[in-house]
């Protein structure tokens, strides 16, 4: 298909792409809001960091994260175990928060992106594109590690003060993580892939 | 021309262009993804208002009560978000206290006054400035979750100090005030659906 209809969802305005697979940002001429970005090679470049993303998220859960040192006390923390403690002292809705938004709805979203490419990359759409889609297109705003990274920086600074702050392994893994999904979320298009299902529907 | 305008509306999930039944309601099913279509979010304006008033209760004791307690062998010191930004200003953290004050107050406060301004406006059936308007809503999108800083501040720190009498911290009732100010700001922001505000000019056209 050479010609392409999309909907500006901002105004509402109908707007015809002439050659959807050129590289660049598709804005609309009514409101001059992103419509879509395409790359090339999105599926490979999805493929290859959703599973970077997926080891580095592992490497981040498992090593130790920050160790904190006060006269010869010593306590560990990770994401894990930041969540059992906040549990464990009661405070439900904080720790139930954090485990949303740093654990449950990043993975999630990584194994999904996985889940998704790998058989894409393979020239195959799975029966479940459509739902993986939908589940990506909800979850989008929840997923907050970047935000959790900003937050990390900060309380390192006002630990500093308190006593010795030792970052482990986690937190170097961590902060790649945050910019391989950043950059994910650039490359991420998934008109593209909307238009392999209507394709696909249209052989059958 | 204008999706409405042709009798057809945009999947809010696929971005599908769907034709609207004429007769009904104007609801439909999205033959490529199966989820309700509409031509406009539902009980957009209501929702929204609803969920302002709320994170505008919520925030008054997320800033009255302390986000923090520090409890060392020299006493007990509590921090509200305001006393916790004051304090870095004092040890001369300026880069942190921005940051804080930037993401807890700024950004909070400007989002409920952007959303509190496009509802009126709407309601309102003004017709200038659009474009400024809609991104003044993408602005509220795009800051919307980095009111979350504080809040994990205070989780990491309770999660590293506990070490007794010698020192420990723990959360305040404010971070959970706070925690649900961020969250009901972000639905708002999501409820409001911002082609409302290009809506207008074919009222006053007809």
């Amino acid at each position: 298909m050479s010609e392409h209809i999309v909907c500006c969802h901002e105004c509402d305005e109908l707007v015809a792409i002439h050659h959807p697979y050129r590289e660049g940002r598709f804005k609309c001429p009514q409101c001059g809001s992103l419509l879509f970005r395409h790359k090339a090679g999105m599926i490979e470049k999805m493929y290859a960091l959703s599973i970077s993303a997926l080891i580095l998220f592992g490497v981040t859960n498992y090593f130790p994260f920050l160790s904190f040192e006060v006269a010869g006390n010593i306590s560990h923390a990770n994401f894990f175990t930041s969540v059992l403690y906040l549990s464990k002292e009661g405070e439900y809705l904080l720790s139930l928060a954090i485990l949303m938004t740093t654990i449950v709805i990043p993975l999630l979203r990584i194994v999904l992106f996985v889940v998704l490419f790998a058989p894409l990359y393979h020239r195959h759409i799975p029966s479940y594109a459509t739902n993986v889609l939908k589940i990506l297109e909800y979850s989008t705003p929840w997923g907050m590690l970047d935000v959790f990274l900003i937050g990390v920086l900060v309380s390192l600074v006002k630990l500093v003060k308190m006593g010795s702050i030792i970052a482990g392994t986690s937190v170097w893994a961590f902060g790649v993580l945050v910019f391989v999904l950043a950059y994910m979320q650039v490359v991420y298009n998934p008109h593209q892939i909307w238009d392999l299902i209507d394709k696909n529907r249209g052989d059958i | 021309m204008r999706a409405i305008e042709c009798g057809l509306a945009c999947c809010s999930v696929c971005h599908h262009i769907v034709k609207m039944p004429s007769s009904n309601k104007g609801v439909a099913i999205c033959p490529r993804c199966n989820e309700e279509v509409h031509y406009r979010k539902k009980n957009s304006l209501q929702h929204t208002w609803a969920l302002v008033i709320a994170s505008i209760v919520f925030y008054i004791p997320a800033n009255m009560l302390p986000m923090m307690h520090v409890h060392t062998f020299a006493g007990t010191q509590s921090d509200t978000i305001i006393s916790g930004v004051i304090y870095f200003l004092h040890s001369g953290s300026y880069l942190i206290a921005s940051v804080i004050f930037i993401a807890s107050i700024i950004v909070p406060i400007t989002k409920l006054m952007i959303l509190i301004y496009l509802l009126i406006s709407v309601q309102m059936k003004k017709t200038t400035n659009k474009i400024k308007r809609k991104k003044l809503y993408e602005l509220t999108e795009l800051i919307g979750k980095w009111s979350m800083v504080d809040v994990y501040v205070v989780a990491i720190m309770i999660a590293l100090v506990h070490f007794g009498g010698l020192s420990e911290i723990k959360a305040g009732q404010g971070a959970n005030y706070f925690l649900l100010v961020v969250i009901l700001t972000m639905i708002a922001a999501m409820r409001f659906d911002v082609r409302l505000i290009w809506d207008i000019k074919e009222d006053n056209a007809t």
